[in-house]
């Protein structure tokens, strides 16, 4: 009956699954795709900036189905109005992406507008076209200040940018998120906009930070058209620290708990030395025996 | 048998590390690699394809073993007993967004290799009384602050780390089945067959991945250490598409579903968090949040296929649908 | 009196048994030997296509293998109870009857055992049990109390031997093939019956035999906390360890019954094992059923009447799915043996095997029902699983192994019977040597 009722029903039902799995197999033919090609940029907390080229192509009529360039060059420029110096180049990844990291030294070229101009270019092969997407930004300062005022922690930061001179020009009207580090994804705890070039708050309470309580507070811009994505952070010991105690010798830890040795030693002992006294009567026996042939 | 579909599924990771010895060359060789990476896949795959795009304009499959990219160092079963140091693990599970999607399901099986019947995580269809109204409920293993079944194991072979974490070493494991029988969640399985997947040794061994799996012991939910390692979710929160399964670190009061991050003392305060059972005082590591405000009728989770409609087919409620004729 | 002279007497007796085999032996043998092949083929089986091939999966990992464990070992157990409470207090009758309960302690510890190893998925890692103990784990208690039992019922069975062996070995016309007579020699260690080899025989007899019973104890507690000691509904019971020594008395005496009844017909010992044991047996199981249904009917009630939803889904399975094992096991493996043995009239030699057998087969049918519903009534609902997984019925397989584990069990017997009498010889000297001191004492006043 279970057999059949497999044989029947399950397997027949199993079969038409994987079918119907490759019932989706996609179209294959690149006509059918559009090649996307975009270009973003992050300003990290040590002043490197990460660019990241990607490349994707998207079925024209199914946006879901989305296939990846694998391993393909991205050439990574400044562009100044005379030339295009090359940062570098790297491959995309199975997700279609390329990073390169520009150390913070690299001294970019800007424009008369005080903006950088950067360029990803994929030289194209015969199947597929020459890319290039091009991005400008303004280099963006974040300052993070951490204090207590008036025993009040607070997170102060101030933003600017640098004309060609070198003053600071502080920044109007951006919208700054601020989140605190963590294992997998880093928890949101302020948005807010900076004005003239300054933005505080509070900083919330019971934030636990790692086990010595110490605490990444992080201001980052996302995604904006005119500075990309920036990051700036600091650490401080501001965390409660709820760090939960490893508890040992318990039924379920590698030792156990000291009474069981002492119970269990004490039975054992007992019970094996009654089996020894019994073995060495029983030897004391077969002596005597052999005595009295 | 029916699960052929993953059957004799190996990931590759050594094929994996070839191809990052070998990227070197494959500069000055072009893009005959990709090339290569499809035409070698015959035998070991873990069934999970994926489709790329060569620089040249071809668009190929290739197996995604071949293209993951794993830890290097694996981490063998002494360093597994000892956990990621200062973390204490814990995992929110929404059980107003979940509608049986079934994609952590699928997910999950596919990062352990496990075949089509083979599940850590199962979706209950529970009914607390008659008066309430039925709800799923996903289900990996609680990952218990008092594990009855580490307690119970004669050899260590299943131990609970220092990070909340209850793995099992699979080369220590005799297979008595005790701590599946003192499990009162079901949580564990046995590998009650020889497999051609568990002879697959270009892997090394790892309680943390329990891949490969061995014939004759026990296996179960692992919270993926792996990918925690490499600070990712496990498979089943990364796949829910609802963002049911929030995941993070108690210590330091974080869980995410991936879309948003949030407090973890916070959420289970604010949305009356609670643990299955807890009258048995195992003290779980898994928080549920009741099933108020759906956001799908449960009817949705009908929306699978056949096969997995008959697995509930002893619950009265389903019964009753049947009766209905609504399923 | 000639104790020398009734030894002889009562080897002539005895020999036919040891000397050569009855016609019908070899035959028996040869039976056995094939039900212990199909097992050791089904084992093979087993061992090489995996667990799968028994009908035990994910959710009833344990099925019939630790249900004949849990009654042989209780087997054994209930053996060594019964012959230290007889060797303690020195009963009158107990001469006819000590040897067949000694041999069912040893054999039925050795044969249990084995089946709780065909229940490990890992056979060829035994050894780590010993390699990384984990001294809280129930199994580490029951393997460490398993072999203390196994030893002490060895040391046990050879105290009670000795004198025998001694006196096989100075009878010489004894016609048996010469390596038998050297094993006498061997076994008897030089023992020559003196009083001082008496008394120290005696002595440490007497402490083993008390040993026996504390052993026997705390074995069979253990083997019940494994059980008990877990959460699932119908297992987390404080009364299970109280209750597994009272049924697995109430089955030891049923087997030993029945056995009697087996060796009294076939070898034509009805001069020594008489009605009168059999009735003195038949009482000890009636107050044993009395208390056996006492214990499952606590157990049961606490659960139905307390009603909490895990217990109650068990007694629904209970009475749903198994009512007829329930009603077998727990009504008629009760309630006929007490009908049975009650009334005086009845209790005759047949109608008390007839009562022990019922008893026997409720019993296991009992272990059945604490064992495999639970496993398949567990808290979080069995859903979401495949539909083969949702039920056990016990394969071919496990069956073969079941009936092999019974088989040898038989088959040593018939050998240990073989090799010494099945009525101990010097038991029943020193009893007749007590019953005219007595005497003796008697004519003193």
């Amino acid at each position: 009956m279970r057999t059949k009722f497999i044989q029947y029903i399950v397997f027949p039902l199993v079969i038409g699954f994987l079918f119907n799995l490759s019932a989706y197999a996609q179209d294959t033919d690149l006509k059918n795709y559009r090649v996307r090609f975009g270009l973003t940029t992050v300003k990290q907390s040590d002043n490197s900036r990460v660019l990241e080229a990607s490349f994707i192509a998207t079925n024209k009529k199914d946006r879901k189905d989305r296939v990846p360039v694998y391993e393909a060059d991205i050439n990574f420029y400044n562009v100044t109005e005379t030339e295009d110096i090359l940062l570098g180049t790297t491959k995309t990844d199975k997700e279609g992406t390329a990073q390169l990291t520009v150390p913070a030294n690299q001294a970019y070229v800007t424009d008369a507008d005080g903006f950088i101009n950067l360029k990803a270019v994929f030289d194209g092969t015969d199947g597929l076209d020459s890319e290039e997407a091009e991005l400008a930004v303004k280099d963006v300062f974040l300052e993070l200040n951490l204090k207590e005022i008036d025993s009040v922690k607070t997170v102060i930061l101030n933003a600017y940018t640098l004309d060609s001179l070198n003053t600071k020009i502080p920044l109007e009207d951006t919208e700054i998120s601020f989140t605190v580090g963590g294992f997998i994804k880093n928890l949101p705890i302020q948005k807010g906009t900076v004005e003239d070039g300054q933005l505080q708050f509070k900083f919330p309470e019971n934030i636990s930070g790692d086990k010595n309580g110490n605490i990444d507070v992080i201001a980052s811009i996302v995604d904006s058209d005119e500075f990309g994505n920036v990051i700036q952070k600091k650490n401080i010991n501001w965390g409660t620290n709820k760090i939960i105690e490893v508890e040992s010798n318990k039924l379920w830890s590698r030792v156990a708990p000291i009474w069981m040795y002492i119970v269990l030693s004490i039975l054992l002992l007992g019970v094996w030395a009654n089996y020894a006294y019994s073995i060495v009567n029983l030897l004391k026996m077969k002596n005597e025996g052999k005595e009295l042939e | 048998m029916n699960n052929k579909n993953s059957e004799n599924g190996g990931t590759n990771r050594r094929k994996f590390l070839k191809l990052g010895l070998m990227s070197s060359v494959t500069a000055l060789a072009g893009t005959s690699l990709v090339s290569n990476l499809t035409s070698e896949e015959t035998t070991n795959t873990s069934g999970e394809k994926v489709r790329l795009l060569t620089p040249d304009g071809k668009m190929v499959e290739v197996d995604a073993s071949n293209i993951n990219k794993y830890p290097e160092a694996l981490v063998t079963p002494a360093e597994s007993r000892k956990g990621i140091p200062d973390r204490k693990f814990v995992m929110v599970i929404d059980l107003s967004k979940c509608k049986n999607a079934r994609k952590c399901v699928e997910s999950c099986q596919r990062g352990h290799q496990l075949d089509y019947n083979e599940e850590f995580m199962k979706i209950k269809l529970i009914q607390d009384n008659q008066n309430t109204s039925p709800y799923w409920m996903p289900k990996p293993c609680f990952h218990c602050e008092e594990p009855p079944c580490v307690t119970v194991c004669p050899t260590g072979a299943t131990f609970k780390r220092d990070d909340g974490i209850v793995l099992i070493d699979n080369e220590r494991c005799i297979g008595c089945k005790f701590c599946i029988t003192s499990c009162p969640y079901s949580a564990r399985t046995f590998n009650w067959e020889p497999k051609a997947k568990f002879e697959n040794k270009d892997v090394p061994y790892s309680p943390e991945t329990q891949v490969p799996a061995a014939e004759g012991t026990v296996m179960k939910c692992d919270f993926c250490p792996d990918l925690l390692r490499q600070g990712k979710l496990p498979y089943c929160a990364q796949a829910c598409p609802m963002g049911v399964i929030y995941f993070g670190d108690k210590n330091e009061d974080i869980v995410t579903n991936g879309e948003e991050t949030v407090r973890f003392s916070e959420l289970i305060n604010n949305r009356g968090g609670y643990r299955y059972l807890e009258h048995l005082g195992t003290k779980p590591n898994v928080y549920y949040l009741p099933p108020v405000n759906r956001q799908f009728p449960l009817e949705r989770g009908f929306d699978v296929d056949e096969d997995i409609i008959d697995r509930y087919k002893d619950v009265p409620y389903v019964q009753e649908l049947k009766k209905q004729g609504k399923i | 009196m000639n104790t020398n002279k009734r030894k002889r007497e009562l080897v002539t007796e005895f020999s036919p048994m040891i000397e050569k085999p009855h016609p019908m032996l070899k035959l028996w043998i040869l039976v056995l030997s094939v039900i212990i092949a199909i097992g050791l083929y089904a084992f093979y089986l087993q061992f090489t296509q995996g667990h799968q091939i028994t009908g035990m999966r994910d959710n009833v990992v344990w099925g019939v293998y630790i249900i004949n464990f849990i009654f042989f070992v209780g087997l054994s157990y209930s053996g060594a109870f019964i012959s230290g409470i007889l060797h303690f207090f020195n009963t009158p009758w107990k001469s006819s009857v000590t040897r067949i309960v000694e041999i069912i302690t040893v054999l039925s510890i050795i044969v249990g055992p084995i089946f709780i190893l065909l229940c490990i998925g890992r056979l060829d890692r035994l050894y780590y049990l010993f390699m990384y103990p984990r001294i809280q784990s129930p199994i580490t208690w029951d393997i460490i109390a398993i072999i203390t039992d196994l030893v002490g019922c060895f040391i046990y069975l050879f105290l009670t031997f000795v004198p025998d062996f001694a006196i096989l070995r100075d009878t010489p016309d004894l016609k048996v093939p010469n390596w038998r007579k050297k094993l006498y020699r061997f076994l008897a260690i030089n023992y020559r019956d003196t009083d001082s080899q008496r008394q120290r025989l005696h002595k440490i007899t007497r402490i083993m035999s008390k040993m026996v019973i504390a052993m026997a104890i705390v074995a069979y507690t253990v083997l019940a906390w494994i059980f008990s000691l877990t959460l699932q509904p119908g297992w987390n019971s404080t009364i299970f360890a109280p209750d597994f020594i009272f049924s697995g008395l109430y089955s030891g005496v049923g087997v030993i019954i029945i056995i009697m009844f087996l060796i009294r017909k076939y070898f034509k010992l009805e001069k020594y094992i008489v009605q009168s044991h059999f009735v003195m047996a038949g009482i000890v199981l009636l107050v044993l059923s009395l208390l056996f249904g006492y214990f499952t009917f606590s157990d049961y009630f606490a659960k139905w009447f307390s009603h909490k939803p895990a217990d109650i889904n068990l007694l629904n399975t209970l009475f749903g799915r198994y009512f007829w094992q329930f009603i077998l096991a727990n009504y008629i493996g009760v309630l006929v043996p007490l009908f049975i043995l009650s009334i005086k009239k009845i209790r005759t030699i047949k109608s008390i095997t007839f009562a022990a057998v019922v008893a026997v087969l409720g019993l296991w049918l009992n272990r059945y029902l604490i064992v495999v519903p639970t496993l398949e009534t567990p808290y979080v609902p069995i859903q979401d699983t495949r539909p083969e997984y949702l039920h056990y019925t016990a394969t071919w397989i496990e069956w073969a192994l079941s009936f092999a584990g019974v088989a040898a069990f038989i088959l040593f017997f018939l050998l240990i019977m073989r090799l010494v009498p099945i009525i101990s010889i010097s038991e029943t000297i020193q009893h007749e040597r007590g019953q005219n001191s007595k005497q003796d004492e008697s004519y003193n006043y």
